[in-house]
C-alpha cells in the first residue's frame, strides 16, 4: 500500500484545505531531485542511461482478468529486458490505479510506462495524464489494448488471449526502448466558432458562446432562423407557442454584435484543423445581395444541422394514395391554419368525425417486417418524440372537437420526459381510445370496402379501415373505420452528405452524426474541433436539444479559453542531413500544404529540402514509406520503433522459472 | 479536520457545485476547463455518486467504473477544482448577486491531512456492519475507506458504529484518528451555484402488496448492480437469503413510478433500460436462468436503445406485458408474482414463481433545496426550471441545476445537461464581470 504514502498535503496550510485533494508540489520536487541524482550517478559511473519500464496490467474489474491470466502476464513481462516494475490492478483508470503509476515513476525512477487495458480510445489520454503527474514526458507511454483486442475478442480462448497479451506488451516495451520525448504542437487558436444550422440548437449554441464573449458565425441555409420549430404551434410540455421560444432565441442572437448571422448561406468547403479551420461560405454577400463566396477562418465548428421528418413511401399506410392520410407535420400545419372559430374539424371539404394516430411510422422498423428504404436501410431506432407529440395532439383535438372520435395505435407509449406522462393520463381521461399491437404483427391500413372518399361524407363509416391485433383486449382482431389517419413520423438526419464528405464526419448506422463516446465525449466527433448540437446526432425533444447545444457550446468555450491549440505530436519530421530534395514524399502527400519543398542553404549552396507543416500533417506516414533515404520519420512511430516492436513480437517468451518481479496490488 | 474555518475568506470559488455525482463532476470539469475555480461539495465520503456503484452501463455495456473513475480522477487532479467530501449544504443566502453557501462539514474523526489511506485502522477494527456501498450485502468496519475506487482514499469513522475501543488509533502510523473531532459549519461566498444533488430511490415498501421489506429476495436495481459488479459483495450473483444461485429472476418495472397511488405519477425514465441491461448481464452470468421482465411499456427511446431492446429479445429474455398486482412469499424463499396479462385471453390472471425479484423503484429527489435556498421545486418535488430556452436555469438568479435534480434522466442525458449547466454558469459569470469590467468584453478569458 505504499502507493498512498505521498497523498497528503501540509496540515493547516490553507483554509478549507483539509478536505480538499490536491496534487503535491512537494512530491514532484522530491522526484526532480531523485531523477537528477540518478542521472548524475550514471554519468559519474560512465553508464549509458538504460530505460526503466513500468508495465501495468488492468483487470478491468473482470472484463480482462476473467479471460486473460493477468497475474501470469505480469510475471512473464516482468522478465522482459528493461521492465523494472510489472503490476496488476483491478481498475488502472481509477485514482488509486493512476496514482500507482505516478508514484512508481517518482519512487522507482521509471522513465517509460506501458498500460495494458482497454482501447486507447477510452483511456490513452487518462494514462498520459498520470504519466505527466509523475513528471515524465507523456509520450514515453504506450497503451496496449488487451480488452477489445484481447479478452473480448478471444473470450473462448483464455490461453491464446493470455499469450497475445504478453506479446503485445513485449512489443510495446520494445517500441518504448526507442521512444523519444515529444511535445504537443502549439498553434494559434482562432477564437471564433462556426455554427452550421439556424434552428434552436444552432441559435442556442451561438447565443451561449456570444454571451460568453466568443465570436460566432451562424450559417442558415434558409431565409429564416428557427428551423423546424417554425412549423409548430403549441409545444409540449410547456404548452407555450413554439414561436415564443424561437423569438426568444432570435432576440438573443440578433441583438448580439458578436454573432454574424448569414441567412440563405451554406458552408461549401472546410479545410484545416482544430483552432484553424478554413471554411468557404456561399451566400448573398455580393453587391446588391448577389451570390458570392466568403473565406472565413474559425477555431471550432458546431454542427447543428438538425433533422428532417421521415417521409412515408407512396402507398405506405395509403400515404399519397388517399388524401385522408397525412403525416404529423402536415396535420400540425393543417390545425395551425384552421379557422379558430371552426365548429367542426374539416379537411378536404369533408367533416372529419374520427381520427386515428399511428405511432412509429418510419421508426423502430424491424428486419423482415418493414420494407427498407430505397438505399436498403431500416430505421431501427426510436424517434423519441413521436409518442408525446401524438398524445399532445390527441388531447388538444379531443378538447377542441369533443365530437371527434380519436384512436391511438401504438406498440409502446414512451412518454418518458418530465411533464409528458401527464398527456397519456389526460388522453385516457379525454376518451382517446388506445390500441396496442406487437411490432411483429403490424397493423393494416386499407380503404374501407365499398367506401370512397366522396361517398364517405354521407355514410357513417370512415373511408379508411385500420385492422389491428389488439393486445389490450388479449389479441382480438379489431377493424376500426376512420375518416382520417395521422402518421406519427419519425426523425431522420438532414441531408448533409456534402458536409459529411468535406469535413470527414463519422456517421452511425442510423446515418446520424456519430459521437466519439456517448458518455466520455458525447458532443465531440472523431474530427477534433468539430462538435455536434441537437438532432444532427439523434432524435431529441426541444429541451434535450437545448441541453445538447449548451453541452457543445461549453466544449467550444473551454477550447477557446486557451490562446493556443494543442495538437498531438504524431506528425512527420524530416532529417535534413538525409534529405536529398527529390520530392517523392511531396508527390505522395494527400494533405495540401502538409509537406512541401523549400529552398535552403546547405554548404553555401541553395538546395531543395522537404519541410513539414505540423498543423496540416495528419501523420499518415505515406511520405515515410516512399522516402528512399529514410529521411522521413513519423514522430512517435519511428521506423526503429517498428523494428523493435517486431522484435518484441517475435521474441521467445521468457521462461517462467526465473525470479519474477511481481507485485500484486489486489 | 482539525483546522477550523477561522474567518479567513481568501478562498472564494467562482462556482460551487452541490453534489459530486456524474452531473456535478461533469459541470465542474466543464467549468474548470475554462479557467474557473470550482468547489465541488459532496455529502458522502467519496465523490462518484450512484454511478460509481453500477456494474455496467447501457447501451455500450462499458463497465461503469471505466467511465466514472477517470472523471473522478480528473476532478480530483484538476488545478481549478477543489473537493469537499462529508459536507452538506445547509443553506444558500443570496445577497446582491453573491451566494453565501452554508456548508456543514461532518466530523469524520480522522484528520484528512494526516491520513494516508493505508487502511491499517480498517484492518485493526474488529467490528462488522452491513456495508452501505454494497447495499448492505457486504460487511464494513466502523472505520474504513469507503470503497476501493473512492476519492479521497481517506478513512472515515462512523460514530454510530464505533465502540471507541482505541484499536484504530493504536495502529495509525500518522496519528490521524481524532475521537474528539467536531463537525463544523463554514460559509463560502461564490458567484454561481449548480444544484446537482441527484436522486434517491423510493422505498421498497412503497407498495405494501409486494411485501418487499420483509423479503431479502426482493431487491432494488441498485442492489442488483452490486451483485452484478465483478468486484461486488459476493463476486457472483447469489440470492441474499440463502446464497442459492438463482434460476429464475423477475424484473418488475414501474414498481415505484407511473403510479398515482404512491405519489409518483411520472416515469422514472431509466428503469426499462437498466432492467434490460441487467437481464442481459444476468443471462451472461447465469446462462441457464430464466429471466422475465414484467412491464407496461418498454421505453427504449435513446440513441441505440431500441436496438439494445431488440437484442435482449433475441437473446431469449422474456418480456411479459402486465402489471404485477401482488408478490407473495412462498416456500424455499421463492416468490409468487400475480400478474394480469393483457396478451393471453385464455390466461388473464397468471401466477409466476421466481426465486429472485428486482423491483424498479421510482427516482425521487435526494434533496429539497426549497427549504433552505432560494431555489423553488415543482409539484413533482424536483427543481423547477421555468425558463423556456434555458432548461438548466432555476427560479433563482445565478443558481442552476443539472442532472436528476431537475427530473429523472439517464447518464447520457445527465452528462449533456451538466455541460449545458456549466455553459449557463460561465455565460452568467462572463456577463456579470463584463458589466463590471469593460475589458472583459474583449476576449474569451474568464479567470476567477
Amino acid at each position: 500500500m505504499s502507493d498512498n504514502t505521498h497523498s497528503t498535503g501540509q496540515p493547516g496550510k490553507e483554509d478549507h484545505e483539509e478536505a480538499v485533494l490536491k496534487d503535491d508540489a512537494e512530491y514532484r520536487q522530491q522526484h526532480e531531485t531523485l531523477k537528477r541524482q540518478q542521472a548524475e550517478d550514471r554519468e559519474r559511473a560512465g553508464v549509458p542511461p538504460e530505460p526503466k519500464v513500468g508495465v501495468y496490467i488492468c483487470r478491468c474489474g473482470g472484463n480482462i482478468s476473467d479471460v486473460v491470466d493477468v497475474e501470469r502476464v505480469a510475471q512473464v513481462v516482468g522478465m522482459v529486458p528493461g521492465v523494472t516494475v510489472s503490476k496488476v490492478h483491478t481498475f488502472m483508470c481509477s485514482d488509486p490505479g493512476q496514482h500507482t503509476i505516478s508514484n512508481d515513476i517518482l519512487e522507482q525512477g521509471l522513465d517509460r510506462v506501458v498500460v495494458a487495458s482497454c482501447s486507447p480510445f477510452l483511456h490513452e489520454q487518462t494514462f498520459r495524464g498520470a504519466v505527466s503527474r509523475g513528471n515524465l514526458n507523456p509520450y514515453l507511454y504506450e497503451h496496449v489494448n488487451i480488452r477489445e483486442q484481447g479478452s473480448w475478442a478471444h473470450k473462448h480462448d483464455p490461453e491464446g488471449a493470455t499469450k497475445l497479451a504478453i506479446q503485445m506488451i513485449t512489443a510495446a516495451v520494445g517500441k518504448l526502448h526507442n521512444a523519444q520525448p515529444l511535445e504537443l504542437i502549439k498553434l494559434p487558436n482562432h477564437r471564433k466558432a462556426l455554427v452550421i444550422g439556424g434552428g434552436i440548437a444552432g441559435m442556442k449554441a451561438a447565443a451561449e458562446l456570444a454571451a460568453r464573449g466568443i465570436q460566432v458565425i451562424l450559417v442558415e441555409n434558409s431565409e429564416r432562423l428557427g428551423g423546424r420549430l417554425n412549423d409548430l404551434g403549441r409545444i409540449y410540455p410547456s404548452e407555450t407557442l413554439a414561436g415564443d421560444l424561437v423569438n426568444d432565441l432570435v432576440r438573443q442572437v440578433r441583438n448580439n454584435p458578436k454573432i454574424d448571422i448569414l441567412l440563405n448561406s451554406k458552408v461549401t468547403a472546410v479545410d484545416g484543423f482544430i483552432g484553424n479551420f478554413k471554411t468557404v461560405i456561399e451566400g448573398p454577400f455580393g453587391p446588391g445581395g448577389g451570390f458570392d463566396k466568403r473565406d472565413i477562418v474559425v477555431g471550432a465548428i458546431i454542427m447543428a444541422t438538425g433533422y428532417r421528418p421521415y417521409v412515408p413511401r407512396d402507398g405506405e399506410f395509403l400515404y399519397r394514395q388517399d388524401r385522408c392520410v397525412v403525416t404529423t407535420p402536415e396535420y400540425i400545419q393543417m390545425m395551425q391554419s384552421m379557422d379558430p372559430k371552426a365548429k367542426h374539424l374539416e379537411y378536404n371539404g369533408r367533416t372529419i368525425r374520427s381520427v386515428a394516430f399511428l405511432h412509429c411510422v418510419g421508426s423502430r422498423q424491424l428486419d423482415g417486417i418493414h420494407e427498407p428504404q430505397p438505399d436498403g436501410t431500416l430505421n431501427t431506432y426510436c424517434s423519441r418524440t413521436c409518442c408525446s407529440t401524438i398524445l399532445h395532439q390527441a388531447v388538444a383535438l379531443r378538447k377542441r372537437f369533443p365530437q371527434v372520435q380519436v384512436y391511438d395505435f401504438h406498440r409502446d407509449i414512451r412518454t418518458y420526459g418530465r411533464g409528458e406522462e401527464e398527456y397519456y393520463t389526460e388522453a385516457s381521461k379525454a376518451g382517446v381510445v388506445f390500441f396496442r399491437y406487437n411490432g411483429e404483427e403490424p397493423l393494416q391500413v386499407e380503404r374501407t370496402p365499398g367506401a370512397s372518399a366522396r361517398q364517405s361524407n354521407s355514410r357513417k363509416q370512415g373511408p379508411i379501415t385500420i385492422t389491428v391485433k389488439d393486445m389490450l383486449t388479449w389479441g382480438e382482431e379489431i377493424a376500426v373505420p376512420v375518416d382520417m389517419v395521422v402518421l406519427g413520423v419519425g426523425m431522420m438526419p438532414s441531408h448533409i452528405e456534402d458536409l459529411v464528405e468535406s469535413i470527414k464526419l463519422p456517421t452511425g448506422e442510423d446515418h446520424f452524426l456519430q459521437e466519439v463516446h456517448p458518455k466520455l465525449r458525447p458532443v465531440e466527433v472523431s474530427v477534433n474541433g468539430v462538435l455536434i448540437a441537437g438532432t444532427a446526432q439523434a432524435p431529441m425533444n426541444i429541451q434535450e436539444t437545448l441541453n445538447a447545444a449548451g453541452a457543445a457550446a461549453v466544449k467550444a468555450a473551454a477550447m477557446f479559453a486557451h490562446e493556443m491549440v494543442e495538437l498531438n505530436p504524431f506528425v512527420a519530421s524530416v532529417d535534413a542531413s538525409l534529405c536529398c530534395g527529390e520530392g517523392l514524399c511531396v508527390t505522395q502527400c494527400d494533405y495540401e500544404g502538409a509537406l512541401q519543398l523549400v529552398e535552403k542553404e546547405v554548404d553555401g549552396q541553395m538546395v531543395q529540402r522537404a519541410e513539414v507543416n505540423a498543423g496540416l500533417c495528419v501523420g499518415c506516414g505515406a511520405c515515410v514509406a516512399v522516402c528512399p533515404h529514410r529521411a522521413m520519420e513519423l514522430n512517435g512511430w519511428r521506423l526503429d520503433q517498428f523494428e523493435a516492436m517486431v522484435d518484441g513480437l517475435m521474441a521467445e517468451t521468457p521462461h517462467a522459472d526465473c525470479e519474477p518481479q511481481l507485485v500484486n496490488l489486489g | 479536520m482539525t483546522t477550523s474555518a477561522n474567518g479567513n475568506n481568501t478562498y472564494r470559488p467562482d462556482a460551487i457545485i452541490v453534489g459530486a455525482g456524474i452531473a456535478g463532476m461533469q459541470s465542474a470539469l466543464d467549468l474548470a476547463d475554462q479557467g474557473l475555480q470550482v468547489l465541488l461539495v459532496e455529502k458522502d465520503s467519496s465523490i462518484g455518486g450512484h454511478m460509481i456503484s453500477l456494474a455496467k452501463v447501457y447501451p455500450t455495456l462499458d463497465c461503469a467504473s471505466c467511465i466514472t473513475a477517470p472523471k473522478m480522477s480528473a476532478s480530483a487532479h484538476h488545478d481549478n477544482i477543489r473537493i469537499m467530501v462529508n459536507t452538506e449544504v445547509r443553506g444558500i443566502r443570496s445577497v446582491r448577486g453573491s451566494h453565501f453557501v452554508k456548508l456543514f462539514k461532518k466530523a469524520t474523526y480522522v484528520n484528512f491531512d494526516k491520513c494516508i489511506g493505508c487502511r491499517l485502522c480498517e484492518y485493526a477494527c474488529d467490528s462488522e456492519y452491513p456495508d452501505p456501498f454494497e447495499m448492505g450485502l457486504g460487511a464494513k468496519r466502523a472505520i474504513s475507506v469507503p470503497f476501493t475506487n473512492a476519492i479521497p482514499q481517506k478513512a472515515v469513522l462512523d460514530p454510530e458504529l464505533c465502540t471507541t475501543c482505541g484499536s484504530c488509533a493504536r495502529v495509525c502510523p500518522t496519528d490521524a484518528i481524532e475521537y474528539d473531532q467536531q463537525s463544523e459549519e463554514v460559509e463560502i461566498e461564490t458567484d454561481a451555484v449548480v444544484v446537482a444533488s441527484g436522486f434517491a430511490l423510493n422505498s421498497l415498501g412503497v407498495k405494501s402488496q409486494y411485501h418487499a421489506l420483509q423479503n431479502k429476495n426482493i431487491m432494488t436495481a441498485l442492489t442488483m448492480e452490486r451483485l452484478l459488479a465483478p468486484h461486488g459483495p459476493y463476486g457472483r450473483v447469489l440470492r441474499p437469503s440463502d446464497g442459492k444461485v438463482p434460476s429464475s429472476v423477475a424484473f418488475v418495472l414501474c414498481a415505484g413510478s407511473r403510479d398515482a397511488s404512491i405519489g409518483v405519477p411520472y416515469c422514472s425514465r431509466v428503469c426499462c433500460m437498466y432492467a434490460i441491461k441487467q437481464a442481459m448481464l444476468l443471462s451472461g452470468a447465469l446462462p441457464i436462468a430464466d429471466i422475465t421482465i414484467y412491464y407496461m411499456d418498454i421505453r427504449a427511446f435513446g440513441k441505440g436503445y431500441e436496438q439494445f431492446y431488440q437484442n435482449a429479445k433475441a437473446m431469449g429474455i422474456n418480456f411479459v406485458r402486465g402489471k404485477v398486482a401482488r408478490i407473495d412469499p412462498i416456500e424455499d424463499g421463492d416468490l409468487s408474482l400475480h400478474v394480469e396479462s393483457t396478451e393471453e385471453a385464455e390466461n388473464i390472471l397468471q401466477e409466476h414463481r421466481h426465486d429472485l425479484v428486482v423491483l424498479a423503484q421510482g427516482m425521487v429527489p435526494e434533496w429539497n433545496p426549497s427549504i433552505s435556498t432560494p431555489v423553488a421545486v415543482a409539484s413533482d418535488g424536483f427543481v423547477a426550471t421555468p425558463s423556456l430556452t434555458a432548461p438548466t436555469s432555476t427560479s433563482a438568479d445565478g443558481i442552476f441545476v443539472a442532472g436528476v435534480a431537475s427530473g429523472p434522466k439517464d447518464i447520457v442525458d445527465t452528462i449533456a445537461e451538466a455541460g449545458a449547466a456549466a455553459m449557463q454558469v460561465s455565460r452568467y459569470l462572463y456577463q456579470k464581470r463584463a458589466a463590471a469590467t469593460p475589458e472583459y468584453a474583449l476576449g474569451p478569458a474568464l479567470v476567477g
